[in-house]
């Protein structure tokens, strides 16, 4: 059984060797997606003994997952982690998270900050954003999971082939989870626990994440 | 009538605007048909302005011809930009599947 690590990364020299290094013990393969960074990231990835692709130009953390899920696929990954480069994730988490899957347990398991583990939370972002993000996602995608807006997952290579991710900047969340429900895919949550460094998503990125996933309804 | 004139100079200019760009064959017959044709109905609801308020006051309108004229135009120019976004968008995707693609072979 193949397990493969996507960190897609822009401009993370700072964090990219310790969560690479972090990951190493967990996965078989570490996949880093460099999305244009004008910094060290490659090549430290690289130095650390990730796997390393490199977009031409910046096309956003969605695309960066999707141009990794294409070649963990090409090479055989059995199942493929999600994982930020901000080095927020705990890399030992990554064995719950696959858990599920390597029972047969679930097709696609999603990261929760809302089940029990403790996450130091910006105040904002938990009493008001994630509130806004919750309503959004369940009233209007229809998405019944705890957590609407989390990075770490983990999936089958079924549920890799079934989500081809289109919306190429941060409302790649919700589309994965609005597709693992369209296609009917057991999903499961684990409770995960965020280190923040900074605020991440403001209010203002989650109204960009609703128009994008609007306009990505409209195109075909 | 003088509004009128200006009004029929300015499409005039764009008409030939149009020739002249089609003869230096910067853009297609498909497209210089559609924008050809633009400018005739235009010029024809310029020239035909009084049968226009005519007609709205027929159906029960209090509008002006040039007013339900400008609306039209509004309309028309939303339209025109929600079409540039989706084609942007989609355009967008391409770029993204570009360099995706760029990527997975620079890495073979």
């Amino acid at each position: 059984m193949k397990i493969a690590c996507v960190i897609p990364a822009w401009n993370e020299e700072k964090n990219i060797t310790k969560v690479v290094t972090g990951v190493a013990p967990y996965v078989q393969e570490i996949i880093v997606v460099d999305d244009a960074s004008c910094d060290r990231t490659s090549d430290l990835a690289r130095a650390a003994g990730a796997s390393v692709l490199r977009h031409p130009i910046n096309r956003g953390q969605g695309a960066a997952l999707q141009t990794g899920n294409d070649y963990a696929l090409q090479n055989g990954a059995d199942i493929i982690v999600h994982f930020d480069a901000d080095d927020q994730f705990a890399a030992n988490e990554i064995r719950d998270m696959i858990a599920p899957l390597l029972a047969d347990q679930a097709d696609i398991v999603f990261g929760s900050r809302f089940l029990g583990k403790k996450s130091n939370f910006p105040f904002i972002k938990k009493y008001i954003i994630m509130p806004l993000a919750w309503i959004f996602t369940r009233w209007f995608l229809g998405i019944k999971l705890s957590d609407p807006q989390n990075g770490f997952r983990a999936l089958n290579r079924r549920a890799v082939e079934t989500i081809k991710i289109n919306n190429r900047e941060m409302a790649h969340n919700s589309e994965i989870q609005t597709k693992a429900y369209q296609a009917k895919l057991r999903i499961a949550e684990v409770p995960i626990t965020v280190v923040y460094h900074d605020f991440g998503q403001k209010l203002s990125g989650g109204f960009k994440i609703a128009k994008d996933l609007l306009i990505h309804k409209i195109i075909k | 009538m003088l509004q009128q004139i200006i009004a029929l100079i300015i499409i005039l200019f764009f008409i030939f605007r149009l020739l002249d760009q089609k003869n230096k064959k910067e853009i297609n017959r498909n497209e210089f048909s559609l924008w050809f044709i633009f400018w005739l109905i235009a010029a024809g609801a310029i020239i035909f302005i009084k049968q226009i308020d005519w007609l709205l006051q027929f159906f029960g309108f209090s509008l002006s011809g040039i007013n339900f004229l400008i609306y039209l135009a509004v309309l028309a120019l939303f339209y025109l930009v929600f079409r540039l976004r989706l084609s942007l968008a989609k355009l967008d995707r391409n770029l993204t599947e570009v360099a995706r693609q760029v990527a997975l072979n620079n890495k073979k």
